[in-house]
């Protein structure tokens, strides 16, 4: 990589810098003035409801929207109008439906990568990389479900791009392929690429991302590292108790147990001040069993996109 | 491989691929041959005297080669979009024409292997088309009539959102076409009110053409008429083709 270009294609500058990014459809704020940088090598997670604006604000990073207002830098360029320069450097994950039809999941990528200027050796890795070897020579119409996930993955990697855009990439997948994605992931990030990507599992957005972003009704709601907004989110922790060995006016006496509830088997205990609470359970019922619960990113999210509410 | 040749190749695979599209594309042209073939057996046209063949081969075999043009690319264009290929193409750095470009050298190829087939079937003796020497011109009227319904073809490829959609555009746009230009009925037995409206329609200079170029009818003077206006109708509808292009609904 030629490391003395100067300012504009500085390797060491942002990846994204938007800057009140906004976007109307009619009478819907899809965007509404948003603002945030993703550096070079962040593994960088968008999260928020349906209709949140994500897949917009995606597709204006893209290049596939123009934004009504704000700037948009990707790479140190701009994405719009369609920059033909900046197409290479970019990987888009596509719906699971664009391949190249009556052509076998090989033939779809070396396309891919010829469109990309890459060879085919390029399409042989893409395609290791996402476990679908064996299923070169079928056909893209039979391939399953979660194949053509991994397929429209590949298609985003198949030219080495410096950053990556996912769309839900896991959605449709296995617990077992979902894992093997993660390293996927993990490796291309090893290996110095940024990765942008939305999605609704936020267990795997807490595991995996560097940063992530809230998104609610067109803005960001929050933004930080996962272990930074928990920290920063509801500090209480659930304790768990099979119902069996303890009553649930024994854990309302308990002091410092704000709440308690039966679910299921388990006597469920809200507390501020675990470390005391856990030492009366072991009194009381001994602490076989017991499980801990911390507050989640889901918690918080579900605490800012209003759902948590309720 | 460059993009325009990976293109052409996924194109040509999916072409192929496709058996019922493939046998219909070759047949179509042929049933209207064996029909109207059948019909006018032996039979002249009373006001021009010549054979009937000699104007039902070359129109229906125009008719059927830009059919196949503005169907094939109306085709696959709408399905593009509609499946995001169109969207996955856009974002790399291909450029339009090696996109069209693509479509253009398939749609070419399958012209051409069209009309052997059709004139080796004409040829047969239960049809009776015999060839003029000028026969190797129809080569370029050809290429020049798949370029100006193949640019009909994007544009309704670009519109039509659903395959309905593309059938019932092009359709509408080439069954009328077909009869006004003269393909399944010789122009010289209508009107003259209908011979003079023929000439707003491509298919009657590719009509003429061809059959100046098959059966000698009108000799070079004809075939060169018929080139300048096709190739003008070409970079029109080309024109309209390439502005009105939209790699997707979005914006």
């Amino acid at each position: 990589m030629n490391t003395t270009a100067p300012s504009s294609a500085a390797p060491d500058g942002p990846a994204v810098a938007l800057d009140s990014v906004h976007k109307r459809y009619g009478s819907t704020q899809a965007v509404d003035g948003v603002s945030l940088t993703v550096a070079r090598g962040e593994f960088f997670g968008l999260l928020g409801p349906n209709g949140a604006g994500k897949t917009t604000l995606v597709e204006i990073m893209e290049g596939q929207r123009q934004a009504d207002s704000g700037t948009v830098s990707v790479l140190g360029t701009s994405p719009w109008p369609r920059n033909v320069a900046l197409l290479p450097r970019i990987g888009v994950q596509t719906q699971a439906s664009a391949f190249f039809v009556r052509l076998t999941a090989r033939e779809h990528l070396q396309t891919v990568a010829a469109l990309y200027g890459a060879d085919r050796e390029a399409a042989e890795r893409a395609l290791a990389s996402v476990g679908l070897t064996e299923q070169g020579e079928v056909r893209v119409d039979d391939l399953s479900g979660g194949q053509r996930q991994r397929l429209a993955i590949a298609s985003a990697l198949v030219h080495g791009p410096e950053l990556i855009f996912l769309d839900e990439p896991t959605a449709a997948l296995d617990p077992q392929a979902r894992r093997d994605l993660w390293q996927v992931l993990r490796d291309l990030k090893g290996a110095g690429r940024t990765i942008i990507y939305t999605t609704h599992h936020l267990d795997e957005a807490e595991v995996l991302c560097d940063r992530v972003a809230i998104m609610v009704s067109g803005r960001i709601a929050a933004l930080d590292t996962p272990a930074r907004m928990i920290a920063g989110g509801s500090p209480t922790t659930r304790l768990l108790v099979p119902a069996e060995r303890l009553t649930l006016e024994a854990a309302r006496a308990i002091p410092g147990v704000m709440a308690a509830s039966l679910e299921a088997d388990m006597v469920v205990l809200e507390t501020l001040e675990s470390g005391p609470v856990l030492a009366r359970v072991d009194e009381l019922a001994g602490l076989q069993g017991v499980q801990t619960r911390t507050a989640s990113l889901e918690d918080v999210y579900l605490e800012l996109t209003g759902a948590g509410a309720a | 491989m460059s993009a325009y040749a990976a293109l052409s190749q996924a194109g040509y695979r999916a072409y192929t691929r496709d058996k019922t599209t493939l046998f219909f594309t070759f047949a179509f042209p042929l049933l209207f041959l064996v029909v109207f073939g059948l019909i006018f057996h032996g039979q002249n046209v009373e006001e021009s005297g010549k054979p009937y063949i000699n104007y039902i081969a070359p129109g229906v075999l125009s008719w059927g080669v830009a059919n196949a043009a503005v169907f094939g690319v109306g085709f696959v264009l709408m399905q593009w979009r509609r499946d995001d290929i169109l969207r996955l193409i856009r974002m790399t750095p291909v450029r339009l024409p090696a996109v069209l470009g693509s479509r253009y050298v398939l749609a070419i190829g399958i012209g051409i292997v069209q009309a052997v087939l059709f004139v080796c079937v004409a040829l047969l003796p239960s049809f009776g088309l015999s060839l003029a020497s000028s026969w190797p011109l129809a080569l370029p009227v050809l290429v020049l009539g798949i370029t100006a319904f193949l640019a009909v073809g994007v544009v309704v490829g670009t519109y039509a959102k659903t395959p309905e959609a593309v059938a019932a555009v092009a359709n509408c746009l080439m069954i009328p076409m077909a009869f006004l230009s003269g393909s399944f009925f010789p122009l010289d037995a209508m009107p003259g009110w209908m011979q003079s409206l023929s000439r707003v329609f491509p298919l009657r200079y590719l009509n003429d053409g061809i059959s100046a170029a098959l059966t000698g009818s009108g000799g070079s003077g004809t075939i060169a008429t018929s080139c300048a206006v096709l190739a003008a109708f070409a970079l029109v509808f080309g024109a309209i083709a390439l502005k009105t292009f939209r790699w997707s609904d979005k914006s």
